[in-house]
């Protein structure tokens, strides 16, 4: 009797700590992936592109992400940097320019290795598909003025396979 | 076995069971709205690359203009059920929307008839740019199907004209 007592308690004591050491260490972890893989894109509905390539973005790349919802409105970060209902691109211009200037950077004629200095990185517009092209088109009007002029662009598409069955 | 002694060896335990049941209650939660990073595809495209800055030209070689217009616009739709009518709030899809693709004078209807006339046109030459101009109330669902289908036959240089609103 007295044994079996003694048993059961150690047993209680022993076990616990190390999981709730662990469980809480994943809770912690899938916190903040959780927040970081959802920080860029906002769910919109892609077209399809047959042709697309798959998207694997390297981590150390600066890439900016433009989302533009369906009425037009731009999104970069989870943040509003541009509403159709308030036209002012200045927050986007802004936005641009500092990416812009911490791209990597190539001669405008990339193998003669002559002509000024432009950013080399792509720009990665995300756009639903109902969303008018002539915001996508501001976005671009942007890109090419003096002191930003990201020339090389990406446009997200859904892979045909991944849609349903309807396109 | 005494009340007090009861109370004792109830205090030394320290009941776990509740906390492990949130923890766990916790970790599932954020396993289930952890959101996995869908893998998405992009298509390449440039923008003219003289724009912003004034310098020497390009060597200038005829570029494929290929030219979308909206004919119907189509009507929006419940995109879940294209046969109700869009409650004017969140998601649409338009239903009975046709679009006028041309590279120069010849126009169609058809992505499929402009994919053939794109795939003639870069067996000429393969090294062709083309662009791609698209004109008032198109939606990005509209022209990436034209850039789509320009990769698809093999253009690598791709570029926007800028007829902007």
């Amino acid at each position: 009797m007295n044994i079996n007592k003694a048993d059961a308690k150690t047993e209680m004591e022993m076990d616990m700590t190390p999981m709730i050491d662990v469980v809480f260490l994943l809770i912690i972890f899938f916190m903040i992936i959780t927040d970081l893989t959802q920080q860029d894109l906002e769910v919109l509905k892609l077209p399809v592109a047959h042709a697309a390539t798959p998207d694997k973005p390297d981590p150390k790349l600066v890439r900016p992400v433009v989302n533009i919802l369906d009425t037009g409105k731009m999104i970069v970060k989870q943040e509003t940097k541009y509403d159709p209902e308030n036209p002012d691109l200045a927050v986007m211009e802004a936005y641009l320019s500092d990416q812009a200037r911490l791209m990597d950077r190539a001669h405008f004629n990339k193998e003669a290795g002559t002509g000024p200095l432009i950013p080399d990185n792509p720009l990665l517009i995300r756009a639903d598909r109902n969303a008018p092209f002539k915001y996508v088109q501001k976005v671009m009007e942007l890109c090419g003025k003096k002191g930003i002029e990201i020339w090389k662009l990406e446009l997200a598409a859904a892979e045909p396979k991944e849609d349903e069955p309807e396109q | 076995m005494s009340v007090l002694q009861d109370i004792a060896t109830e205090e030394h335990k320290m009941e776990m069971t509740p906390m492990i049941d949130v923890t766990f209650l916790l970790l599932i939660f954020f396993l289930c709205t952890l959101k996995f990073k869908v893998l998405e595809g992009k298509l390449s495209a440039y923008l003219p690359k003289d724009v912003g800055v004034n310098s020497t030209e390009a060597e200038p070689r005829e570029k494929v203009e290929i030219m979308i217009r909206v004919v119907t616009e189509g009507e929006k739709r419940d995109p879940v059920d294209p046969s109700k009518a869009y409650s004017g709030d969140g998601p649409f899809e338009y239903v009975g929307r046709v679009l006028r693709y041309s590279i120069g004078p010849q126009a169609t209807q058809d992505i499929e008839v402009l994919t053939e006339r794109l795939d003639r046109i870069f067996k000429l030459d393969k090294e062709r740019p083309a662009t791609v101009d698209p004109r008032q109330n198109t939606t990005y669902g509209d022209v990436v199907p034209v850039i789509d289908a320009a990769i698809a036959v093999g253009f690598r240089d791709i570029t926007f004209v800028g007829s902007y609103e």
